[in-house]
């Protein structure tokens, strides 16, 4: 067998069973495939077995397969790992012996008078991988490196083409584009806004002239008066980096929730009252002892009102 | 009042308050009510007490109890309506005689209140005195107009989703709108303070938050606060809402609060303030007298900053996030404001009206450490200079500002200010632009004193007065000792002088007891002969505003050899004064010339006149008299003075001066300032400014590109296209300010046309064009208005053809970019609303500029719908700003209604005031004027306005008075029909009465009918008689009231306002009416007879006596609730 064959067939076998085999690779593989369906078989008959079902060759097969793939895997693990890069015969007979097969008994078994002879699976070239588009020169190996090397991968993969054009690096043609961009848009929202909304005007004779968008009255007028656009927020994210800011924001609405939220003291105050409850609160509050963040105390059984 | 005699603090009340409980068990903000209940506790002073008067503003008192018996009581409010009857009388003078009667009836300064509560007789009748009383009052307030502030913004949800909240508000002692107490700085009690609110929210008030409890349903809560340091009813607050809380990082007993969303704002814009509170108290070697402190930031604030016990309220507009500039030293310095008045004005308490200067000049001045500490010296000599300036030119145009007012007696000869058309007698009466200048002239004051005594001393003494505050704070069961936390003058003056020794009497006698301040004109001439720099300073004390002043005046001269500082006498007759010079006229020219900081500088002399060795002379350099010097050197003294003396005052003084001299020198000198960096940046604005105007000046002269331009060029624009800003980077403060300055000076520009420059207005739009702010850490909200407001600057009259009308087609060119940029910038700003809508502002000035031009058409619609409520507050001021002026061009009168209707319903306090304060600098008419709009209904609707319209606002009250005086005048409105039928002047007296003649038509027999004419007869002239007399008819009358033991208090108030009518004089309107609803019944009930005091006319008290009726209840100026015993 080639080792090399075995292994890379068995592989290819195992992922892809019952495909229609289209591709020369698959056809490749196919082919040792049944050659080995046929040994099988042939192992079957010599033991006696007149006939056997399908699943059971193709178990059997399987297993045949596993085993000489571990063969080729241990074999060529044994070989690297006294550094060399193609397996001897002892690394086989090592392997064999590893696997607890008994190595001396192979002679004997392979010149058995009952052995019957399979003809060797037709030459079918082993499938060439296509050549991906090739791009540039190949690379070969620098003098320093041994000729055992893996080999340079194809060219397309790290050679760069510069394709873009000429980029306007003029600083001005620059920002009058981006002025100019950046006030069609503007123009172009606001007016669409001013079309498909109510408008202002402050000609009486073209009142399309120069629309204003109407005044709307809010119920909460300093809510965006005051509050920085999102646009402004992202702008200020990317020139500062004071995200710890947020975080403390949110750990202190968190610490209001507690006091504020009634859902939360209905906990508490299943609780005994000044009991557990605060001794946590101070933990979590760093030691803050502010009245505003005191839980709120449950009714006086006595106390009226 | 007076200081000589005040060793101590007399009460003027016959019982001291101790302490009193507040409780508030209902706030519903649905219907905007709110009930509750007080408890004080008094001690008697006097044997047998059998009256207590207390202050109350439209709270519906149910009940009285006196240590658990229920007492019967009066509640008459005279200043709800001031003139009483329906007379044609319209007089300002009457109106404010009137009015100050109305106060003083009620003021608690004198022992008067507007609730007189009977003790019941079981009480006095066992002659037990000095024991302790307990006064338990049930109250309800239902929408209240003043006082209490609802603001429940219209959305879904509940009350704590939508935003709502309440806090109290006032101008001055006005507690008393929202619950009954003694509404006086100098009554101190301590305090428990109990608010039961819906459980999502919190009620922020003052003293220590002693715990949270739960209502049985579990639905809302209970705030228990307990105020134990004895505290000025005026100085107790309350907010209700649904804050977000923030516990200081710095300083745990502080705590912020803010309206939901806007707590990360509310953490940026507090995080200095620990620094404030370290500065205050090194400075004053002193704690904060409160054991903690809550700042509060609530929308729709009746002013920025209002300080209370241990809290203050402050407008949410304040809050800012790190990408604002512009907004961050104004809130810093509303925070310094609001806590410098914690200790002097919240802790330490006037004693008087009289001695409100000390506590707003206190503040004032250590709040101007702050400033000098935080922004450093230029900014604080600039802020002095632009203060001085302020009070200066207010007294100069208005009148003099008395900062302690004495008053002797209650005659008009002694008013102090006769010059005014208000009284200065109380708070209440006074205008608000008189108060502000009032409270900087104080701060000035203190300053003089400093410059006097030492800052030291100074300091001194403050630690002095809280010290002993704080060791009588403490003495928590002997409430006579509080008055030690009470400050007046006397004491004041008395601390002053023990720690420092020095005699500020003068001082004080100029500028505290007198009005006005004192205007030098100075000129000089160099005598070469003698090398004596002869100077000239005269006065003007003649001119309204204007005092004499005598005594050391300091001239600092700068020669070549170095600045020689020198101290003149102003004396009665010597104008002249002769100074040596020390230096002969340019002896080394190489030299480098020393200047008074020390530094020694090359100076390019050969502009200077080569005979004198003068370069500039400075008078009162340091600002220790509140005056304006009017001073005249030669131009090139005025650039060496600009380009060489380090102070800013000078260096500002110069740019003023160099506005008279366009010359190219002048042109240099600016120029050169403004390229100097190490130039304080306000000072390089002002020469932007004064640059523009010489280049106008200039203009036939004028050589290379328009003023400015290049500079900024150079100093903003790309090196590679110098026709584009860079991109905005407004790392540095001095130069972001400059960026924003310039355009808006150079938009002053005009050529020979009187026309902006082409080149000018395309710069402009240029920079709006080019201008990115993608890569800076801060917004660009303000420099953008300020480049609108460049393009408003650029605008000029339209060239107007036979008066056409304004079409698109015929649209100026130029106009028509310029309304381009304006009406993207306006709809952009619906999508990115700026920070506090400032693009919005300016896009509305500028507007209402091209339609003053004539550029569009004049048309108020735009602005009505900006100015309605809703919109953003800067945005509605802008917008009434616009009408206002729309209104005085156009003299419309439907837009002036629409303004007066605004005042009169508008939800939002400030803009109801501003609104007033706006038709009052910029009027539709004037007094001198004639217009259409000035007509019989208009005077009558503005006499309403103020007459009872205004009522539960005192601030809006003298806003309508202002404005009532600024269209009319003081005497009868012009518009009005002849007065012979209508009314008498009594000129001795300055009062106008009801003519008697036309009593009888307007009398008895039609009066009774319509509830409109009733309380025509006699009332008012019963008020003329008020004043002045009040306070010793009360004495007067107490001792014989226990000896006329009547069954029903009802009764007894009858009898005793026909018995004691003729002194008592606001007794005529106790009236009591079983209810509000059954008033028509109980019309004619309670008969009295009237009777005037001698000084009133004879005639009149025939006619008054024969008809006996009061004021009618339909005014529901008196109104007694029922018992519950009923």
């Amino acid at each position: 067998f080639s080792k090399n064959g075995v292994k890379e067939g068995g592989y290819a076998v195992i992922s892809e069973d019952d495909k229609a085999a289209t591709s020369p690779a698959e056809n490749y593989n196919l082919a040792r495939r049944r050659t080995l369906q046929v040994v099988v078989s042939a192992l079957l008959t010599e033991c006696g077995f007149e006939s056997a079902e399908k699943v059971a060759v193709e178990t059997l097969t399987e297993m045949m397969q596993s085993f000489i793939s571990e063969i080729g895997r241990c074999a060529k693990a044994y070989c690297e790992h006294t550094a060399r890069s193609v397996p001897t015969l002892s690394d086989t007979v090592v392997t064999l012996i590893e696997m607890g097969f008994n190595a001396d008994t192979l002679p004997v078994y392979a010149k058995r008078s009952q052995r019957m002879v399979i003809t060797a699976p037709p030459v079918t070239n082993p499938p060439v991988t296509p050549r991906a588009l090739s791009a540039g020169q190949k690379r070969t190996h620098p003098a320093y490196i041994p000729s055992h090397f893996p080999e340079f991968p194809d060219p397309h993969t790290y050679i760069k083409t510069p394709t873009f054009r000429e980029p306007v690096s003029d600083y001005q043609v620059v920002r009058e584009k981006a002025a100019t961009q950046r006030r069609d848009v503007e123009r172009a929202l606001t007016r669409f806004m001013a079309k498909t909304g109510e408008t202002q005007s402050l000609f009486k004779d073209d009142i399309t002239a120069f629309p204003l968008i109407a005044a709307r009255p809010t119920s909460i007028p300093y809510l965006s008066a005051l509050l920085p656009s999102e646009l402004e927020l992202q702008t200020l994210e990317e020139t500062d980096s004071s995200e710890q800011d947020d975080q403390t924001d949110s750990e202190n609405t968190g610490g209001n929730n507690i006091t504020d939220d009634p859902g939360n003291d209905k906990e508490n105050s299943m609780l005994p009252p000044s009991g557990v409850v605060p001794s946590q609160k101070v933990t979590e509050d760093n030691v803050i002892d502010n009245p505003y963040l005191r839980p709120v105390k449950k009714p006086k059984v006595r106390r009226k009102k | 009042m007076n200081r000589k005699k005040d060793k101590g603090f007399e009460s003027p009340r016959p019982f001291k308050l101790t302490h009193q409980a507040v409780c508030i068990n209902n706030i519903n903000f649905q219907r905007k009510s709110v009930i509750g209940y007080v408890e004080l506790t008094i001690f008697p002073t006097v044997v047998n007490l059998n009256r207590i008067k207390l202050n109350s503003k439209q709270c519906r008192i149910y009940r009285v109890r006196v240590n658990e018996l229920e007492a019967p009581f009066i509640y008459n409010d005279p200043t709800l309506e001031v003139c009483h009857h329906e007379s044609k009388q319209r007089n300002l003078n009457y109106f404010s005689s009137a009015y100050t009667a109305a106060v003083s009836a009620v003021d608690p300064d004198a022992g008067h209140g507007e609730l007189v509560i009977k003790v019941p007789s079981e009480l006095w009748k066992q002659g037990d005195d000095l024991k302790v009383l307990k006064v338990y009052i049930e109250f309800s307030l239902d929408q209240p107009k003043g006082g209490l502030h609802f603001v429940v913004p219209d959305v879904e949800g509940s009350m704590a989703d939508r935003g709502a909240h309440v806090f109290s508000f006032g101008y001055q002692n006005s507690t008393r709108f929202w619950f009954p107490c003694v509404d006086s700085y100098s009554e101190l009690c301590t305090w428990k303070l109990e608010f039961t609110v819906d459980a999502s929210m919190v009620a922020v008030s003052c003293g220590d938050l002693v715990e949270t409890i739960y209502t049985h349903d579990m639905r809302k809560k209970t705030f228990h606060y307990v105020l134990p340091i004895p505290t000025a009813a005026p100085n107790i607050s309350l907010a209700v809402g649904p804050f977000e809380i923030l516990v200081d990082p710095y300083m745990h007993e502080v705590t912020h609060f803010c309206l939901p969303q806007l707590l990360p704002l509310l953490k940026h814009s507090m995080s200095y303030l620990h620094e404030i509170f370290e500065f205050y108290e090194e400075i004053l070697t002193c704690r904060y007298p409160y054991a903690c402190f809550k700042t509060v930031f609530v929308d729709e604030a009746y002013v920025q900053v209002s300080t209370y016990a241990s809290m203050s309220i402050f407008t949410t507009n304040l809050l800012h996030s790190a990408m604002i500039i512009d907004q961050t030293p104004q809130t810093r310095r509303c925070l310094a404001q609001a806590l410098a008045q914690q200790f002097f004005g919240c802790f330490i308490s006037r004693m008087s009206w009289a001695d409100e200067w000390v506590l707003k000049g206190i503040s004032g001045y250590i709040y101007g450490l702050y400033l000098k500490k935080t922004f450093g010296v230029n900014e604080y000599r600039h802020w002095i200079k632009e203060e001085l300036d302020k009070i200066v030119d207010y007294e100069l145009k208005m009148g003099g500002v008395l900062l302690h007012p004495t008053f002797s007696g209650g005659k008009e000869k002694d008013n102090p200010t006769p010059h005014l058309h208000f009284s200065i007698k109380h708070p209440h009466t006074l205008s608000w632009e008189y108060y502000k200048m009032f409270q900087c002239k104080a701060h000035l004051v203190m300053r003089l004193i400093e410059n006097r005594i030492s800052m030291e001393f100074m300091l001194q003494v403050f630690n002095k007065l809280l010290s002993l505050a704080s060791t009588a704070s403490s003495q928590k069961y002997q409430s006579q000792m509080w008055s030690q936390m009470l400050l007046s003058t006397h004491a004041f003056l008395k601390s002053i002088s023990n720690v420092s020794g020095k005699d500020i009497g003068p001082l004080i006698k100029q500028w505290v007891d007198q009005s006005a301040v004192v205007k030098f004109f100075g000129s000089f001439a160099f005598n070469r002969k003698r090398n004596v720099l002869e100077l000239e300073i005269r006065q003007d004390y003649t001119s309204s505003g204007t005092q004499k002043y005598v005594g050391p005046i300091k001239v600092t001269v700068q020669e070549l050899d170095g600045s020689f500082n020198h101290t003149l006498q102003i004396e009665e007759n010597s104008l002249k004064h002769d100074i040596p010079c020390h230096s002969k006229s340019r002896r080394n020219k190489k030299k480098k010339i020393p200047l008074m900081n020390g530094e020694e500088v090359d100076m390019d002399l050969s502009a200077m006149d080569a005979d004198s060795p003068l370069l500039w002379i400075r008078i009162d350099p340091d600002m220790s008299i509140l005056r304006k010097v009017e001073f005249e050197q030669a131009d090139f003294m005025w650039q060496y003075q600009l380009r060489y003396e380090r102070d800013v005052v000078a260096q500002e003084e110069a740019i003023s001066a160099l506005e008279k001299f366009p010359t190219p020198a002048s042109r240099l000198a600016l120029t050169d300032i403004l390229e100097q960096e190490q130039c304080f940046y306000k000072v390089r604005m002002q020469a932007c400014f004064c640059l523009a105007k010489i280049a106008n000046a200039m203009v036939s002269t004028w050589q290379g590109p328009p003023a400015m331009k290049s500079l900024f060029t150079r100093m903003f624009c790309c090196k590679s296209c110098p026709n584009i800003v860079k991109t905005n980077n407004f790392i540095n403060f001095q130069s972001y300010f400059l960026q924003k300055t310039m355009p808006v000076a150079m938009a002053l520009l005009r050529d020979v046309q009187n026309l902006c420059p082409k080149d000018v207005l395309n710069f402009i739009l240029d920079l709006i064009k080019y201008n990115d702010n993608r890569k800076n850490k801060f917004s660009d909200n303000y420099y953008r208005a300020d480049l609108i407001e460049a393009l408003t600057n650029s605008l000029t009259p339209a060239i107007s053809i036979n008066n056409e009308v304004r079409t698109v087609d015929n649209l100026n060119a130029d106009v028509r970019l310029i309304l381009e940029e304006i009406t993207r910038f306006l709809n952009m700003e619906k999508l990115l609303p700026s920070f506090r809508n400032t693009i919005t502002v300016s896009c509305l000035r500028a507007i209402r500029q091209l339609q003053k031009n004539g550029h569009i058409p004049s048309d108020a619609s735009l602005f009505k719908s900006y100015a309605e409520y809703g919109h953003f507050v800067d945005v509605r001021i802008a917008a009434v700003e616009a009408l206002v002026d729309y209104t005085r061009v156009e003299r419309n009168s439907t837009e002036l209604q629409w303004l007066l209707s605004m005042v009169r319903n508008d939800p939002c306090h400030y803009v109801r005031h501003e609104i007033l304060g706006m038709l009052c600098k910029n009027p539709p008419f004037t007094k001198t004027t004639d217009s259409a709009l000035c007509n019989e209904a208009l005077v009558d609707q503005l006499w309403k306005l103020m007459n009872s319209g205004t009522s539960h606002d005192w601030r809006l009250r003298c806003d309508a008075v202002n404005l009532y005086y600024t269209l009319f005048g003081l005497t009868r409105p012009s518009c009005l029909p002849l007065p012979e039928l209508g009314l008498v002047l009594n000129l001795k007296e300055k009062k106008a009465v009801l003519n008697p003649t036309i009593k009888p038509e307007l009398g008895v027999g039609t009066v009774m009918d319509t509830p409109a004419s009733i309380g025509i007869h006699g009332v008012g002239m019963s008020y003329t008689a008020v004043s002045g007399k009040e306070p010793p008819s009360v004495e007067q009358s107490m001792p014989s009231m226990p000896t006329t033991p009547v069954p029903s208090f009802a009764k007894e108030t009858g009898s005793m306002s026909s018995k004691h009518g003729s002194e008592h004089g606001h007794h005529h309107h106790h009236h009591h009416h079983e209810h509000k609803k059954k008033k028509k019944k109980h019309k004619h009930k309670h008969k009295h007879k009237h009777k005037h005091e001698s000084r009133d006319k004879e005639k009149d008290r025939e006619r008054d006596n024969s008809h006996t009726y009061s004021n009618s209840p339909a005014s529901g100026r008196s109104l007694r609730s029922p018992s519950l015993s009923d």
